[in-house]
């Protein structure tokens, strides 16, 4: 709603907090070079949250990994541009920053919340300590201010603070932990957080109680957000924008409703497809039949084309880019018009 | 996982309270600890105790033999001289003096020397034991300390030109015993090259001066105990280097030590909070084995250096055959390596907070 | 063994024993060949075993002492110089590697035995049992060795082999048996024995059976690091002389060279040296292939 409109806007528009350009990721490997993020371009507004999808392994976290710079050994950025927008209105780039600017850059700009993150914690160190740790870091916070602000986010994710902050790791259960985490994220009030699936090794009941205390958070808090899932249905319930990522490029993006009402690209709908018509129950990405790609050497062409009900001839020689399908909608799909969601059969059921 | 407050609310019946008291002390790290260091040094107390009196050629009953042969005692004048040296009557039933030695222990009465008359074998223990407590704890403490910050650099410099250095020194001088480093550091440094003042250094301290806690006495001290303190270090350091490395290398996998670069925390705190302090732990389960192997190795390297600590002494009495001073300094020797032990399990108990409660290794 | 062959049965027996010797022996090789330290290593444990069993058979005697011939530096003649009564060192050397390697196969014989027994056992009964061993291998653990080595030299003669190896394997069984217990607890979870008890084949069958031989590998770990141990000890023993010098052995020549004087002199520095270099390889091989057996055996160490 808010995002088209600021996007629209072609003379003085809201420059994006965040702007992803031709950003390419390659592990070097014994085995060989993984590419495993490929072209990928974006802009996250401010407030905006984006639910990034795809199947494991597609290359969603190196994404978010990228974007703080905090890529393991052997992994390097080896093309594109991060564009950061502080707030003060100046544009930064991230991969220029040095290694203390960037430092800096990790948590106060740009928070991220790890992917089955219940090891996220220093086991030998109480919450607060490293609550502490986080803001002596970086602002020049008072220990009350610390405490007084701790003790707000953790309220804000129903958590109690007294208890919480005196409590090492191993006493709080895998769903407290992951609270700590998202009221840790938000303690130096940044700009932007990716939460890398934050539900997934947590119980049903768990996972929807994060999501509530993110959507939550979302109403009283100003920050933007990338929320990576595998999970479309969660993903839908917290994103203004959807962006499909396969085999390392982002494939489609467009607003949560015209990807889910109108997708363009064979491989969103068949994620959508796998959604059971109850929204929220369990359902199995792997349903799209055949094999994730090898990073490796992907295919050539349109990389889904080994698995696309869709391809042609064509598919295989040419890659397809990311064409205008709508307004602020693109798939990088040649035969988008074809692609059509059948909505009766989802809705009757059988 | 998570510890609801134990506060009862049944009614305390005494048996559900003998129960719970139990069961805290089982799960309490450090009484669990503590019990066992106890039950090491009883068991300890109690094979020696065996030895020497069951032992063929048990040394009570030779002085008891050699007293009536040689010097014309009657029987019950030599038991009575024996009893007094090995504190306690031999002609008891063996559980009842069994029981009166480990009372004795408990006094602190570890009898009188046989070579020695009037010297109490506390006494032995009190002036030489110092001197290995601290040329080996010194030396223990150096090797550890130095080996985990090596160990440190090594895992982040991995496969650096310091690390293959490193390892390979490391694990060369960890396969040589102690002793035959102690051996080649005398024949060369000391006699062949003469770099080292060898004679000079021996003993625990120079003729002359008075042992008090000053600074000429600390350096004069120290000066006689670093070659003891050199072996140990150069012979256990590597063990320490190659554990704290392959430790590190696995905590830097860690989730949280990427969060915490994530957090934005700075190299140094990362390394020290984060990576260091878990990465030591599994290295303090290591330590009685250390101890164990520097405080025996102390008695061949104390021979070497002609360092009069316990390890000497205790050569010496052995070559006398002085059997109440070597049975007592054996004990405490293994009741130094054992309270060395506890003292490391505490502190890990201290450093790993899910230690604490929980227990288990 | 008469067994009815119920269904299934077939496809979970695990492979006859001298195909799994085979394999063994090619996994070893591929082992050491994988790290070529681990494989220097090999050979010089092979070089020291071949010196021990044929090196009093080249030199069947160590020669009469010769008063002349006191402390003479190398030569020809005598290559290492020779000792404080004139005989030759080469030929102690060459013959004095076996009583030390005798002693510490038979101690790590011994301790291995007891080990991979109590060590299997613990991990395999689990409960009390499996406390109370570990309980012992604690305190045992915790007792000084060597210091109680030394004390018991003033009670027991230590003149002979199988003494000696058996007091020193009576001390060095702790370590050794927390690594088996480890071992046998990881193997347990294994589907071929777990597909064993499924079968009901009885404890002592899967133990024997089916766990040990999966361990070759780890046997041999754990009888070179028992070796180790049972040089050290041992040779520290005849250099403080607690046990009696009688024939010839590098521990023996390591007490003489330091108690007669051979240190001070440049001529006689190879009648020390010898013994102290002859140990220092001996170990340092064994601990660099024990080390890389265990590189590949611990899967906690093989990951970093
Ligand atoms: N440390 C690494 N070294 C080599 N390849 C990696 C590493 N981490 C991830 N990859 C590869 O990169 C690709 C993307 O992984 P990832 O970003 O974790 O995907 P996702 O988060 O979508 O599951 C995968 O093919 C994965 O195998
Ligand atoms: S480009 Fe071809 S292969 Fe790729 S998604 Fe479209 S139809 Fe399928
Ligand atoms: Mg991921």
């Amino acid at each position: 709603m808010a995002a088209w409109q600021r996007s629209s806007a072609s003379n003085g528009a809201p420059v994006p907090v965040l702007s992803v350009r031709n950003l390419e990721v390659r592990y070097f490997t014994r085995a060989g070079t993984v590419q495993a993020v490929r072209d990928v371009s974006f802009d996250l507004h401010a407030s905006e949250s984006i639910a990034l999808i795809g199947e494991s392994g597609c290359g969603k976290t190196t994404l978010g990994l990228a974007l703080l710079r905090l890529l393991p050994k052997g992994a390097r950025i080896v093309d594109g541009e991060i564009r950061y927008r502080r707030r003060d209105g100046q544009v930064i780039d991230v991969l220029q920053l040095d290694e203390e600017e960037i430092r800096r850059f990790r948590w106060q700009e740009c928070a991220m919340v790890f992917q089955g993150a219940l090891n996220a914690l220093n086991p030998v160190l109480r919450v607060w300590d490293q609550m502490l740790d986080t803001a002596r870091a970086h602002a020049a916070l008072s220990r009350d201010e610390v405490r007084e602000r701790s003790e707000r986010l953790l309220r804000m994710v129903q958590l109690e603070p007294e208890r919480v902050l005196n409590a090492y790791p191993h006493e709080l259960s895998g769903g407290m932990r992951q609270r700590v985490m998202i009221a840790m994220s938000l303690l130096l009030d940044p700009q932007i957080i990716i939460y890398d699936e934050p539900t997934t090794a947590l119980d049903i009941l768990t996972q929807r109680a994060i999501i509530e205390v993110l959507r939550a958070l979302r109403e009283q808090l100003d920050f933007s957000m990338l929320f990576i899932s595998h999970d479309l249905p969660l993903a839908a319930e917290l994103a203004d924008r959807v962006a499909t990522m396969y085999a390392g490029k982002i494939i489609e993006v467009g607003d949560v409703r015209e990807i889910f009402y109108n997708p363009r690209h064979p491989y969103t709908l068949g994620l959508i497809k796998a959604v059971p018509p109850i929204v929220g129950e369990l359902y199995d990405i792997s349903s799209i039949p055949g094999t994730p790609p090898n990073l490796i050497e992907p295919p050539a062409g349109c990389s889904f084309h080994p698995r696309c009900p869709y391809a042609r001839e064509r598919c295989a020689r040419e890659t397809p880019p990311l064409y205008e399908v709508g307004s602020l909608h693109t798939s990088a799909c040649h035969y988008w018009r074809e692609v059509k969601l059948e909505r009766q059969v989802v809705e009757t059921g059988d | 996982m998570r510890q609801s407050t134990p506060i009862a609310r049944a009614p305390m019946i005494p048996q559900l309270a003998a129960r719970r008291f139990a069961s805290v002390v089982f799960r309490s790290y450090a009484l669990r600890r503590v019990l066992k260091a106890a039950l090491t040094i009883y068991l300890v107390a109690t094979l020696t105790f065996f030895i020497v009196r069951l032992m063929p050629g048990n040394p009570v009953d030779v002085y008891i033999h050699t007293l009536i042969s040689q010097y014309g005692f009657t029987y019950d004048d030599a038991a009575n001289q024996a009893a007094a040296l090995f504190a306690f009557n031999p002609n008891e039933p063996l559980l009842v003096q069994y029981w009166a030695y480990l009372r004795a222990l408990t006094r602190g009465d570890f009898g009188m020397s046989l070579v020695s008359p009037g010297t109490p074998v506390t006494s032995v223990i009190m002036t030489y034991l110092p001197w290995t407590l601290f040329s080996a704890g010194l030396g223990l403490l150096i090797s550890f300390l130095l080996g985990i910050m090596l160990g440190m650099v090594m895992a982040y410099q991995r496969e650096g030109v310091l690390d293959h250095i490193l390892t390979a020194a490391g694990s060369f001088f960890q396969s040589i015993p102690n002793y035959l480093v102690a051996i080649v550091i005398v024949v060369f440094f000391g006699v062949q090259l003469g770099w080292l003042p060898i004679t000079e250094m021996r003993g625990a301290y120079s003729p002359g001066m008075q042992p008090g806690l000053n600074l000429a006495f600390v350096k004069d001290a120290l000066y006689h105990a670093a070659l003891p303190i050199l072996t140990y270090v150069l012979t256990t350091i590597g063990a320490w280097m190659l554990l704290m490395k392959s430790s590190t290398l696995s905590t830097l996998e860690e989730d949280y030590v990427t969060v915490a670069r994530a957090r934005g925390l700075r190299d140094g705190r990362i390394m020290r909070s984060y990576v260091g302090r878990n990465a030591v732990l599994p290295l303090f389960t290591q330590m009685a084995i250390s101890a164990g192997f520097v405080v025996g190795g102390s008695v061949v390297i104390e021979k070497i250096f002609v360092y009069q600590g316990i390890g000497f002494i205790l050569l010496d009495a052995i070559n006398r055959r002085d059997y109440p001073v070597m049975q007592g300094i054996f004990l405490i020797i293994t009741f130094a390596v054992v309270a060395a032990n506890l003292l490391a399990d505490l502190l890990y108990s201290r450093l790993d907070p899910r230690i604490r409660v929980s227990g288990g290794e | 063994m008469a067994q009815t062959v119920r269904p299934g049965q077939l496809e979970l027996a695990p492979p006859g024993l001298g195909q799994r010797l085979a394999t063994a022996v090619k996994v070893f090789f591929r082992l050491l060949a994988h790290s070529k330290a681990g494989f220097l290593g090999f050979l010089g444990v092979l070089f020291f075993v071949v010196l021990a069993l044929a090196g009093p058979i080249i030199v069947p005697d160590a020669g009469r002492p010769d008063m002349t011939k006191i402390y003479q530096p190398p030569s020809l003649e005598h290559p290492l110089g020779t000792d404080y009564e004139g005989r030759d060192v080469l030929k102690q050397m060459l013959r004095g590697g076996r009583a030390i390697i005798v002693v510490a196969v038979l101690a790590a014989t011994l301790s291995t035995l007891i080990s991979i027994t109590f060590g299997a056992l613990a991990a395999y009964a689990g409960g009390w049992l499996d406390s109370i061993i570990m309980m012992l291998t604690d305190v045992v653990l915790t007792i000084p060795q060597f210091p109680l080595l030394v004390v018991l030299s003033a009670f027991v003669k230590l003149d002979r082999p199988w003494l000696l190896a058996t007091l020193i394997a009576l001390l060095s069984w702790p370590t050794l048996l927390r690594a088996v217990r480890a071992q046998v607890l990881s193997l347990k979870e294994r589907e071929y024995v777990e597909a064993a008890r499924a079968l009901d084949l009885g404890t002592t069958r899967i133990l024997f059976g089916e766990i040990l031989p999966n361990m070759a590998s780890y046997i041999v770990m754990s009888f070179t690091i028992g070796m180790t141990a049972a040089i050290y000890a041992q040779v520290a023993l005849y250099f403080l002389g607690l046990a009696p010098l009688a024939g010839e052995n590098w521990g023996i020549m390591l007490n003489l060279a330091w108690v007669r004087g051979a240190i001070f002199y440049k001529d006689s520095l190879m009648y020390i040296l010898a013994p102290v270099l002859a140990i220092s390889l001996l170990q340092l091989a064994m601990v660099t292939m024990s080390r890389s057996l265990e590189d590949v055996f611990n899967p906690r160490l093989r990951e970093s």
